[in-house]
């Protein structure tokens, strides 16, 4: 069929290339090693964790146990995340912003529902700098009021107003407190003013700041920093914050988060929201871990991973028009996690859709999965995993915590391999298992269309 | 807000100190202000924008007293009455309350001041670099 010259020449030059680069061939989805590994350690006290990637820049961050879902008041995790890079016994926070510009630097602070991230982005060279700038900010920071009200009670407002102008922020923030009530349940913006006109004021603030900033509570990470050179400016530059948790502070619970479910409905003009929650996994680094959660929700999925086309999941078959966002997300915490489902778009387009999905939902349940699509939604899960492992922000996240938690680094490798080694027959017993518990429906938007949860089908 | 005073002069020499001290709280007391019970800090013109954020920085119970202590020295100045000799401010009463605040935020001035005035060099090693 093919003339024997150009067979030839083709397989001569496949062997040519082959030939060049030998070292630089690898399997399709074998993650690369070495790199993506972190090293940890610990520096009087203070656990660190660094990955040295080849590159001119670093990241570093000081992951802190004290996320909405461990402060005592609400809002006091808002409040101590915006009080960050503010002034210190030593230096202005103009001085501090004005000398990261000239670095070049970024700063960011965050928070999520277990964590607060301190971040610095900057060239590599500056490290010493950063690592001294973070000791101060945990161990120095001065909680002055006047501070406090012309700063950070504006943006927490801020924060305040932006939440409540998202109908999806709305749902799954709803959705989690359905689930785990307090604790994990927490919202992570004020849902209403009364936390930072009631409960939060400097003083609590920089109470709490001796919680974060103690030394079993929190982690040093950096992306791209050698491990040698970390170890020393952590060990030199971490002497002042409190060496030991407050004792006036309760004591954390070690008890697992327990899973409630049930159902909530917010009126809102601003869009529709519907979010259809199950109990899920923890991170790999958690007790609790299930990687064949991570592989059911990329089984339901609903986004769509090709431009211009629904996609291929479950999910993505079920949203009801083109303007309606399917999407189904394993959220991961320490000791527990929430599968869920988000739906938006215009409410009755969010009606079907929803039927639709809990349709799918108890299909998948009674074992209707396909061996074809469970593969599908391993690779999905698993090329997932691996992205996000290569996404510096997460990674450091996610390390910091698992140092500061269970003194174990987020090996994304691991990660990968667990969810390669998960069965049909797990999917399927966890399939069958979400059903059994009770779900957490929350339904924010244009409540006359919206549906309850026992008309889909729902237990709660 | 400051004008130029010989007083931080006076205050470092002890024995010009010890000299003067009979001669200022004479003067504090003669300025007829601590018989209307006011504070010397009382007395700076806020008609600044330094002044202005110094008193929204002041907590509330200090802003509120300050309050009180001007209307009543109006009143009294209104009705040119002193006050009974009891309610007079005490010489231990007398402290800067405003000042420190005022300090604070032209020191914050001042800052600013400085790092836009400042001149960036590169650093040695990359200015070679770059030739």
């Amino acid at each position: 069929m093919f003339p024997r010259t150009s067979v030839c020449r083709g397989a001569q030059r496949a062997i040519r290339r082959q030939a060049q680069q030998p070292i630089q061939r690898r399997g399709l989805a074998a993650p690369a090693s070495g790199s993506f590994q972190y090293q940890s350690g610990d520096a009087k006290g203070v656990k660190f964790a660094s990955r040295d990637f080849a590159g001119p820049t670093t990241t570093l961050a000081l992951v802190s146990k004290a996320g909405t879902r461990y402060q005592l008041f609400p809002g006091l995790t808002e409040g101590l995340e915006k009080f960050a890079f503010r002034n210190t016994n030593r230096r202005s926070t103009l001085r501090i912003v004005r000398e990261s510009e000239l670095l070049g630097a970024e700063l960011n602070a965050y928070h999520t529902r277990e964590n607060l991230v301190l971040e610095a982005k900057f060239l590599r060279d500056d490290l010493p700098y950063y690592v001294e700038l973070l000791g101060e900010v945990a161990a120095s920071t001065k909680y002055i009021p006047h501070v406090y009200n012309e700063e950070v009670l504006p943006l927490i407002h801020f924060a305040h107003k932006q939440f409540l102008a998202r109908p999806t922020d709305m749902a799954i923030n709803s959705a989690h407190s359905l689930a785990f009530h307090k604790g994990l349940g927490t919202p992570t913006a004020s849902a209403s003013t009364t936390p930072y006109t009631k409960y939060l004021s400097t003083d609590s603030i920089e109470a709490f700041s001796k919680f974060a900033y103690a030394k079993p509570n929190f982690a040093i990470v950096a992306n791209g920093a050698e491990h040698g050179e970390l170890s020393k400016w952590v060990n030199q530059f971490f002497d002042e914050v409190p060496a030991a948790l407050p004792a006036d502070f309760p004591p954390v619970s070690e008890a697992q988060s327990k899973y409630y479910g049930g159902e909530e409905r917010i009126a809102h003009d601003g869009g529709n929201a519907f979010v259809i929650g199950f109990a899920g996994s923890s991170t790999f680094t958690g007790k609790f871990y299930k990687p064949e959660i991570a592989v059911l929700a990329s089984l339901l999925g609903g986004e769509s991973s090709i431009k211009w086309s629904p996609g291929f999941s479950l999910l993505a078959k079920a949203a009801a028009s083109p303007g309606t966002h399917v999407k189904t997300k394993s959220a991961i915490y320490s000791d527990a996690g929430l599968l869920y489902t988000t739906i938006t778009g215009s409410a009755l387009n969010v009606r079907e859709t929803a039927t639709e999905v809990v349709k799918i939902i108890q299909n998948v349940a009674a074992g209707q999965i396909t061996k074809e699509e469970i593969q599908k939604a391993k690779a999905a899960a698993k090329f997932k995993e691996l992205e996000y492992g290569q996404d510096v922000k997460a990674g450091l996240e996610l390390t910091g915590a698992g140092l500061v938690h269970n003194t174990k680094a987020y090996q994304i490798d691991e990660v990968a391999k667990a969810v390669d080694g998960v069965t049909e027959e797990a999917v399927k017993a966890a399939a069958k298992l979400l059903l059994e518990s009770k779900a957490s429906v929350s339904a924010v938007g244009d409540l006359f269309m919206l549906p309850y949860a026992e008309e889909l089908g729902l237990k709660v | 807000m400051s004008a130029p005073s010989l007083a931080p002069y006076i205050a470092k020499r002890p024995w010009l100190k010890k000299w003067f001290e009979p001669l200022a709280k004479w003067y504090c007391n003669a300025a007829g202000y601590r018989q209307l019970g006011l504070r010397a800090d009382d007395l700076i013109p806020e008609e600044n924008d330094t002044v202005q954020l110094a008193l929204k920085r002041l907590p509330p119970k200090e802003a509120y007293d300050r309050v009180f202590r001007l209307r009543r020295a109006f009143q009294c100045s209104v009705s040119h009455q002193l006050l009974p000799k009891g309610e007079w401010t005490k010489p231990e009463d007398d402290v800067p309350y405003l000042t420190v605040v005022i300090k604070d935020i032209e020191a914050e001035m001042k800052e600013r001041e400085d790092l836009e005035a400042m001149i960036v060099s590169k650093r040695e090693r990359n200015a070679k670099e770059a030739h």
